[in-house]
Parts: structure tokens; C-alpha cells; sequence
């Protein structure tokens, strides 16, 4: 009986798998190209005069201006910048983490009076956007001697990230069962041990997807840095290209290319990380 | 930090610090204060570096304080008033829960059916995965300025392309009206934001088990059923976590609309941050514009007690 | 490859942390601003006096100016501590109002604005921390602009004063053959601009929230109106000042002007102009060179602001300031800001300021070298002498800015100028 049925199942199936294996690359790749175009704009009008630019005929550059791409690098410190905004971006990843699994751990694994009310203030701290903290964050900064300091901004990234971090770790970790760390302890591990030779591995996948937000966003963070930052040569990238929008021109072909420089380190981290995403995968399939 | 711990009693955690701790009194004591211990960085974080300008925050709101910036005491709510009054304050408001709920809902569904589009093993799904990224690996403000200068009547590189490809033969004004500049700041918001959402349930899709959809197909359920029967249930939590964050990163986003059209014409454009900016550094009204955020901070948290309300009373048992 | 990178990531954060444990034990990094790389004495020494300024930035180049002159300034003054700290336009009212409000004011200021800083007593006079030769090198007008309740607060900087820009070639082909002196000449010749081209935007108009007051000025005080009367009284909604926006208004509606005046900046109507869209524009002497800059130059002239009939012209100047902050200062630091201001005007290295960043001198001597050097320059100057300048000493004028800039979008968008004008009215000086 089953046989026949299935024969005569199998041709459409395959078929109607062509048609959305199809349909997926197509979807994937619109999505793709409506994705890249701003970045396809901005590459052209980096590689353009200003003369060009503002012709407003062309599409790519007729004539390909690479110089634009290394005028940047004399025309400001963006060796600096970058390595400012790595430093930052990093030192922000790190702190936030440190403070962020501990809390999101305790969070899931344990109970305890005014666990709702921490949850609860986690979110709340958020409320505020950080343009409308500026004075506050200043006078924090001021008190303890940190205006005009990387670590002053390590500190602020790591806090706003908080949240994102708690929560995402939190219902990562709850969503892992709590068996194999138990078992760990029975083999004479302890919390800390426990945690992070059982836990942390299986929950890698969130983990890593934590690391790359709060990077991401300590990377693009850029109010904050503008009024904390007085130096330049403290200056991160964000606040730094803005060297190329003066007073009577932006620049648009410099700020484009520096722009594009912006975006390399975010992308190459996000591909090297990626692949433990995936890895992360098979790891996260231990049966719960 | 010793990590011997010999003769553990079965089943019982024994912390590192109890042989210092010889009575069971104080052992108790630890467990009842661990948590804390756990938590407290992260407190302390938070405390110095984000409640404190807060709390600097409902100072201001409450001051009379000068263009400079000097408080003047308490001035009786009187910043309250004189921005409730103002007749753009409601469409600004106006502006702000349509900027909010257009971008968070929209950049929900699309990052999820995105997510699950991504969760497929396919030919160049690193590349299609590391391209979704690009949008939010750029600067809020660089990428509204791209924005702005594709779509720019004049020099748009929008116009040359659909001029190069024959579809219009003038230029087309992409912005004639204040909504359509507000419908492309929502349209910049979205881009922005999809990646996030994206990447928030393909993490949550990573870490079901695919034993689940095998059973399912066993069981004849089709891929709708799979959808909303496994699928959704699964990755609720990353989802939720993603809506709340976004619901606030969103209502508190400056940098696209600041940079798109500040807000203009006449209010048209304002969102609450955007207003509030204008107040406290082109106007000189930092008490009044410490008040907008106030009332902004109210609103999100009404919206948050509901959310707070509805899944935290539920249990955790879905999160 | 990529493991490659991926570690090199990683040392980069490894990096970060050992960075952050080295700031931590030294919070001196905030005291001491470290001086050029080329001051050979490095060490934060207690006897030194250190100034801290802030500048806006002009161009391109005043990055590198100041940088070099804060270097220069410190070699020449070796018990002085110089900082320079150039901030751009766009965020200098938010990094500045945001240090004034935790009382880390800098000790000199150059921006535009000086009334709310005088009203919170954040001021000295300025006649105390400039040495008396130097004090002596201002035009008397350009001081007066800085005058509140008898007491001068504040130095110019530079200057700047508006024009109108047509591109003769274009105006030639449109067959506009006198160029436009009056408001209906004016019309006229955007009409048949737009006849012969209609791809082309005849007139430039900015009402942005960046810089729409100018667009009232421009309007205004060629119809005899203006912000106040003779005696500092507000008259925003005089009969003039509302013929004069309604005036604007129906250049814009009738499609004579650039398509989106409240979003166009001044810089989007110089680079339409510049690219030969643009046929007519106000704006600053900044736009000959801008022009000059590009590889096809248009061909472009110069011209009075048009008038309403029987009206006189009228420029717009623009001003802007160097102030001193009350830092509970010593006689030393006096000295100090005395010896940055002598350094800063002194004439050839002031003039060669204002050259590079392409305005007009505010001094007398700088006015003269300038003059002498440049023809142009000479009649630039003589349109600064003559122009009218906001009133930036009320103390209202922040609002009054904001207000009109206001009133200019919602007529845009249909609203009646003289209701709008009124409320205005009413707000400010009710």
C-alpha cells in the first residue's frame, strides 16, 4: 500500500523542493543586493571626485579615484582611530561579559528574593537614551577622573549592554538543562568550575551572539565618545571621520571611504566568529 | 580561590569557601547571599554608570535651569507644563509611538522570516549571513548619511541608477513631502534594525534540537504546523528579548532622523529624543527637555509593567 | 587567513585590557592634556599654567592650524600649558553645554553665541584678559556686536558677510539680461529661468534648523523690517517682516527655489550652484573659492541682495567670538589668555588664519594686509563694514532663532505668515 502512495508523493515533492530551493536563493539574494546597495553607493562615491559626485550622472566612477582611500590615512590619525575604537569595542565586549554571565548565571540557576526586581531594573536602565544621560555621564565620568579617557568609555558601552546581555544569556541558560552541571558537581567540580566547563560550552551559540551585539554596538557607540573625548588621539572611529563633515562641506567621498574602513573590522570579526556560531551548533545539540 | 573540595556530600553543592566556614550556620548564610554575590558587578555597573546620570536626569526635570546649564531650585513642575503645553508636543509624541511601532513590528517580522530563511543549509549562506550583518556593522549616523545621499533629488546616486537603467527619465524628488521623509527614516530604522532581530532568533534556532522537527514530520505535521507548533514556541524567548530591547532602542533611536532631517519641517519629523535634543542644545531648555525624557521614560515603562506583567506573572517556564 | 585574524582580534582586546589596567593607575591622563608631540618636556609640571580652549571647526584645515599653533604657542611660552581642542559645528553646542553644565567650562570659548553665558555670570569682560595694543586692533562696530549692559564680552574671530551669487552663463542663456536688483526683478528672472530650463532651480533658499534665521534676515532687512526696533524691542511680526517671508514663501511654492528648503543646507545649494543647477543663491564670500576649487568652474558673478521696491539693501554678517570663562582664575592664567590673544592676533599669523579658513578679518590691521593682497578681499571687506549682524546680545535671541526657522517650515507647509508671526510675537515678548 505505502509503496505506491509514495511513489507517486515523491515526484511532486522533489519538485516543489527544486521550486523553493529556488525560490530561497532568490528571496537570499534580493535581500542581499537591497542590503549591499547603500554600501555599493558609498564604495562609488568613495572612488569619485567631488566634481563628479555632485554631476549626479553616474553610477560607478568614471574615473576611479583610489587616492581617496589613502588620502584619509594623512589627512587624519584613522590608524588611531581604528585601534581606539578596537580597544573600546573590546574592553567594553569583555567588561560587559564578566558582569553580564555571572548576573545571567545566578539569574537562571538560582533563587532568590528580588530576582523580578533585578530583572525588572535591568530593563529599566535602559529607559534613557544615552544623548539624554550626556550631562549625568559626564559628571560620572568627572568624578572619577575619567572624562576624557578610553576606559570612561569602556565602562559606559559595557553598562548600556547590560541588558541585552542579562537577558539574552539568561534565557539562553535556561533553556540548557541544568543535569550535566549537577553531574558536574557530583564529580566534585564546583559552581564556578561547573559553570564554566559544562554550561558555558553548550550555551556557546548565545554566548557568541552576545559578544558580537555588544561589540557591534560599543563599535558604533558615538554620543557618548563625542562629548567624553576632548583629545584626538583618543578619538574612536565614529567620532573621528567626522574630521571630513566641516563647516561649509562634507567631504562625502572621504567620509564614504573612511566609513567603508569603519565597517572591515566588524565584518571579519563577525565571519571569524561565525563559523563557532555554527560550530557552537553541534555542540548546543547535546541531548538536554 | 582554593577549588579543592574533598568529600562533597552527594547531590549537595558545597561552595569553596565553606572550609573556612566550618558551622552550618554561616553556610546557609553564604547560599542566601551568593546570589548576590553573583549579580553584584554587574550592579555595581549599572549603579555607577547608567542610574546615576539618571537620577542627574530627574534632578534637571525638576530645576529651573539656565540656557548654561546652572540650577536655579525647584521650579514646581513648571518644565512639565511648558512642554505639555507646546502644541508640537503631541505630534511629536504622535511621531514617536508611529516611528516605534512601525519599525519594531515591521523589522520583527522580516529579521524572522529572514532567521529562518538563514537557519537553511545552503549554498553561500556564510557570505548571505556575513552580508546581513553590514547594515548594523555601520554607524547609525554613516548609514542615515548614505541614506540621505542615495535618495537626494540632485546628486542621488538612486536617481543616476534608475536613469542608467532606463526606468525614469528625469530625476524623481524621493522627498517631496514631510511623510515621505518620515516613511524613509522608518525605512532606514527598519534596515537597521532587522539584522538585530535576525540574529537574536537564528540564535535561538541554533539551539533547537532538529529531533523535534523529525518527530513532527513522523507525525505528518506540515511546514506551517512546524512553524507555529516548534518552531515559534522555541525561540519566543530570543524573540521577546528582542522585541523589549528593541522597543526602547528603538523609541530612544536619534541618530537616523537627527541626521536624515533633524526633525523638520516644523516638527513634522520629531521623535521625542530628537525634540529633546533641539531643546536642550539649540534651545537652551535643559530642564524642559530633561522633562520629555521623563515623560518618554514613563511611557516605556508603562509599556514595560504590561510586558513584565504578562510574562514574568506567567512563570518562567516559556522564557 | 582567517585564524590569522581572529587572533589578531583577539590580542587586540588582549591589548584593550592590559591598556585599561595601565589608565586605571594613572587618572592623571584627564589633568594633564597632553601637549603637542613635538613639546619636548612631556612631564605634567605643577608650576606650569595650563589654558584649555576650544574652537569650532571652519574647514579642513583648522584641525592642523590649531594643532601647529598650539605647538608653536607652547615652544614660545614655556610656562604655559596650551590645549587646543577643535570640536565641528554640528556638536559644538553639545560638548560645550554639556562642560559648562558639570563646571568644566574651558577658558576660551570661540563660538557664536555669548548672551547666555553673560546671563549666567560665566563671563569675564573681556577687556581683562586682552593685552590693551590687542584690544585696540578691532573695528568698534564689530565689538559693539559683543556689548551687553555697557560691558564687551566677547572678541570676533572673524567674519563673514553675505552676497548673491548668479552664474552669468546661465542667466545669459535664460536671457535674463540685467541682473536682478529688486524682489520683482528678481521673480522675473527666476521665471524665465525656469522657462528655459526646467530641470534647472532658479533661486536658492535654505530654511533649515541649521542656519533659517539667515533666510528671515536676508528677506527681512531688505523690506525694512527687522528682529527688533531701534531700542532692542522685539517687531517679529511687523507688516515688513510678514511681506517679507509670504514674499520667500511664494518663490518656493511657485517652484522657483530648490525643491526641499527645509532640508537643504547652505552646502546642498553651494554644491547645486557650484555644479552649474543652481542659477542664484545668498551666501557667504566662501562660495568664489569653493567654486574656484572645482575642475570646470561655472562662471559666476557677484551682487548686492535684491530689494523690495524702494527699499534699500541690505548684507547679512555673520560674526564670531572668542570668549574667556571665569575658571576661578589667577593672575597668571590672565597673563596666559593675554599671551594666547597677543599670539593669535598677531597680524601675519592672524591674516593667515583668516585666509585659510577663507572669511574676513575682524581686525583693522588684518583688514589692510588682507585688502592689500586681494582685491576681491577689499570689497568683501567693504560689505562686512556695511553689514547688519544679528541680535545676538538679547538674551531671547536663541528662541527668536528657533522661532522664526519655525515659522518659515510650517509656512511651508500651508500656514498662515502673519498668525504664525504673531504667536511668535506673542511667545517672545509676552
Amino acid at each position: 500500500m505505502s509503496q505506491p502512495a509514495n511513489a507517486i508523493q515523491k515526484k511532486p515533492i522533489s519538485l516543489k523542493k527544486t521550486i523553493l530551493r529556488l525560490l530561497l536563493y532568490f528571496v537570499v539574494l534580493d535581500v542581499c543586493i537591497i542590503t549591499l546597495y547603500p554600501y555599493f553607493a558609498m564604495l562609488c562615491t568613495a572612488l569619485k571626485s567631488r566634481e563628479e559626485i555632485f554631476s549626479g550622472n553616474s553610477v560607478l566612477p568614471v574615473t576611479v579615484l583610489w587616492s581617496n582611500f589613502i588620502d584619509i590615512w594623512s589627512r587624519a590619525p584613522m590608524a588611531k582611530y581604528m585601534l581606539n575604537s578596537i580597544i573600546i569595542a573590546g574592553g567594553s565586549t569583555i567588561i560587559a561579559m564578566l558582569c553580564g554571565i555571572p548576573a545571567a548565571y545566578a539569574l537562571a540557576r538560582m533563587k532568590f528574593k528580588g530576582q523580578t526586581a533585578f530583572l525588572g531594573f535591568v530593563i529599566v536602565s535602559q529607559m534613557f537614551a544615552p544623548v539624554v544621560l550626556l550631562i549625568g555621564i559626564y559628571q560620572v565620568m568627572q568624578v572619577l577622573h575619567l572624562t576624557d579617557s578610553i576606559l570612561g568609555l569602556i565602562f559606559i558601552n559595557a553598562a548600556f549592554n547590560q541588558a541585552f546581555t542579562i537577558w539574552l544569556l539568561r534565557g539562553t541558560f535556561i533553556g540548557i538543562s541544568a543535569d550535566m552541571e549537577q553531574a558536574a558537581t557530583i564529580d566534585g567540580c564546583n559552581r564556578i568550575q561547573s559553570m564554566m566547563k559544562v554550561l558555558l560550552p553548550v550555551a556557546a551559540p548565545g554566548i557568541v551572539t552576545t559578544l558580537i551585539f555588544i561589540f557591534i554596538n560599543a563599535w558604533n557607540e558615538y554620543t557618548v565618545a563625542l562629548c567624553l573625548i576632548s583629545t584626538d588621539t583618543l578619538k574612536p572611529l565614529t567620532v573621528g571621520i567626522n574630521t571630513f563633515n566641516g563647516y561649509n562641506i562634507i567631504e562625502w567621498q572621504y567620509l564614504f571611504a573612511a566609513s567603508i574602513f569603519a565597517i572591515i573590522p566588524v565584518v571579519i570579526l563577525f565571519m571569524c566568529i561565525e563559523k563557532n556560531l555554527v560550530s557552537g551548533l553541534a555542540s548546543g545539540g547535546v541531548k538536554g | 580561590m582554593s577549588t579543592k573540595t574533598p568529600a562533597a556530600p552527594a547531590g549537595q553543592q558545597v561552595q569553596q569557601s565553606s572550609p573556612r566556614l566550618p558551622n552550618p550556620g554561616s553556610k546557609k548564610f553564604f547560599r542566601t547571599i551568593e546570589p548576590y554575590i553573583w549579580i553584584a558587578p554587574s550592579i555595581i555597573l549599572m549603579a555607577v554608570f547608567i542610574v546615576t546620570p539618571i537620577a542627574k536626569v530627574f534632578q534637571l526635570s525638576m530645576n529651573k535651569v539656565t540656557r548654561a546649564g546652572k540650577l536655579k531650585g525647584f521650579n514646581n513642575f513648571e518644565n512639565f507644563t511648558s512642554v505639555i503645553k507646546d502644541p508640537a508636543f503631541s505630534l511629536v509624541l504622535k511621531n514617536t509611538i508611529l516611528w516605534t511601532v512601525a519599525v519594531v513590528v515591521i523589522s520583527t517580522l522580516l529579521g524572522f522570516i529572514l532567521a529562518l530563511l538563514l537557519n537553511n543549509k545552503f549554498r553561500g549562506r556564510k557570505i548571505a549571513r556575513a552580508i546581513v550583518v553590514f547594515p548594523w556593522a555601520t554607524t547609525l549616523v554613516i548609514q542615515a548619511s548614505a541614506w540621505k545621499f542615495v535618495i537626494n533629488t540632485d546628486y542621488g546616486t538612486l536617481n543616476a541608477l534608475l536613469k542608467k537603467l532606463g526606468i525614469i527619465s528625469a530625476s524623481v524628488n524621493w522627498t517631496s513631502t514631510p511623510t515621505i521623509w518620515f516613511i524613509w527614516e522608518i525605512a532606514c530604522g527598519i534596515f537597521v534594525t532587522v539584522p538585530f532581530v535576525c540574529f537574536c532568533v537564528l540564535s535561538g534556532l541554533q539551539s533547537i534540537d532538529t529531533s523535534y522537527y523529525e518527530a513532527a514530520t513522523v507525525d505528518g505535521a506540515d511546514y506551517f504546523q512546524k512553524l507555529f507548533k516548534i518552531t515559534l514556541p522555541l525561540v519566543k524567548s530570543s524573540l521577546t528579548v528582542s522585541t523589549v530591547l528593541n522597543i526602547i532602542y528603538v523609541f530612544n533611536s536619534f541618530p537616523i532622523i537627527w541626521t536624515m532631517t533633524k526633525g523638520d519641517p516644523a516638527n513634522s519629523t520629531d521623535t521625542l529624543v530628537t525634540y529633546l535634543y533641539k531643546l536642550a542644545f539649540y534651545n537652551g531648555k535643559q530642564g524642559e527637555a530633561s522633562a520629555v525624557s521623563v515623560i518618554g521614560f514613563i511611557i516605556l515603562l508603562m509599556c514595560a509593567s504590561i510586558y513584565m506583567i504578562y510574562t514574568l506573572r506567567k512563570g518562567d517556564e516559556d522564557l | 587567513m582567517k585564524k590569522f585574524l581572529a587572533s589578531l582580534l583577539l590580542s587586540a582586546m588582549a591589548l584593550s585590557l592590559a591598556a585599561c589596567g595601565g589608565k586605571a593607575n594613572t587618572p592623571a591622563t584627564s589633568g594633564s592634556p597632553s601637549s603637542g608631540s613635538g613639546t619636548p618636556d612631556p612631564a605634567p609640571s605643577g608650576d606650569k599654567v595650563a589654558i584649555k580652549v576650544i574652537a569650532a571647526q571652519y574647514g579642513k584645515q583648522t584641525k592642523d592650524w590649531w594643532a601647529k599653533f598650539q605647538s608653536d604657542f607652547n615652544a614660545a611660552n614655556e610656562d604655559i600649558d596650551l590645549n587646543v581642542e577643535v570640536v565641528s559645528w554640528d556638536d559644538i553646542y553639545t560638548v560645550v553645554n554639556t562642560r559648562i553644565a558639570n563646571n568644566d567650562a574651558p577658558d576660551i570659548l570661540n563660538i557664536d553665541v555669548f548672551a547666555d553665558y553673560v546671563s549666567d555670570d560665566l563671563l569675564r569682560p573681556i577687556q581683562e584678559c586682552v593685552s590693551d595694543e590687542t584690544y585696540a586692533k578691532f573695528y568698534d562696530a564689530f565689538l559693539e556686536q559683543s556689548n551687553i549692559d555697557g560691558t564687551i564680552w566677547a572678541i570676533p574671530d572673524l567674519a563673514s558677510a553675505r552676497a548673491m551669487y548668479y552664474n552669468k552663463d546661465i542667466l545669459e542663456a535664460a536671457g535674463v539680461d540685467t541682473i536682478p536688483t529688486t524682489w520683482a526683478e528678481l521673480r522675473t528672472a527666476c521665471e524665465k529661468i525656469k522657462a528655459y530650463d526646467a530641470s534647472l532651480y532658479p533661486w536658492g533658499v535654505d530654511m533649515t534648523t541649521d542656519e533659517g534665521q539667515a533666510c528671515f534676515a536676508y528677506y527681512s532687512w531688505t523690506n525694512g523690517g527687522d528682529f527688533t526696533d531701534a531700542s532692542g524691542n522685539w517687531t517679529l511680526n511687523s507688516a515688513e517682516n510678514v511681506e517679507a517671508v509670504e514674499y520667500i514663501i511664494g518663490l518656493v511654492k511657485d517652484g522657483l527655489t530648490n525643491s526641499d528648503p527645509a532640508t537643504q543646507k547652505r552646502y546642498d545649494l553651494q554644491e547645486l550652484f557650484a555644479a552649474g543647477k543652481l542659477a542664484m543663491m545668498i551666501g557667504p564670500n566662501q562660495i568664489s573659492s569653493y567654486v574656484a576649487g572645482s575642475e570646470n568652474p561655472i562662471n559666476f558673478g557677484i551682487a548686492s541682495i535684491p530689494a523690495n521696491e524702494g527699499k534699500s539693501t541690505s548684507s547679512v554678517g555673520v560674526m564670531d567670538r572668542f570668549m574667556v570663562f571665569e575658571n576661578e582664575d589667577t593672575d597668571s592664567k590672565v597673563e596666559a589668555i593675554k599671551a594666547f590673544f597677543d599670539f593669535f592676533y598677531e597680524d601675519t599669523r592672524y591674516s593667515d588664519w583668516v585666509i585659510m579658513e577663507d572669511f574676513l578679518p575682524a581686525t583693522k590691521t588684518g583688514g589692510e594686509i588682507m585688502a592689500a593682497a586681494d582685491p576681491d578681499a577689499a570689497s568683501w571687506i567693504e560689505i562686512v563694514g556695511s553689514a547688519k549682524f544679528y541680535p545676538t546680545a538679547q538674551a531671547k535671541w536663541a528662541d527668536v532663532k528657533q522661532g522664526v526657522i519655525d515659522v518659515e517650515q510650517k509656512a511651508l507647509q500651508g500656514g498662515n505668515v502673519q498668525e504664525l508671526l504673531d504667536a511668535l510675537q506673542a511667545k517672545i515678548a509676552g
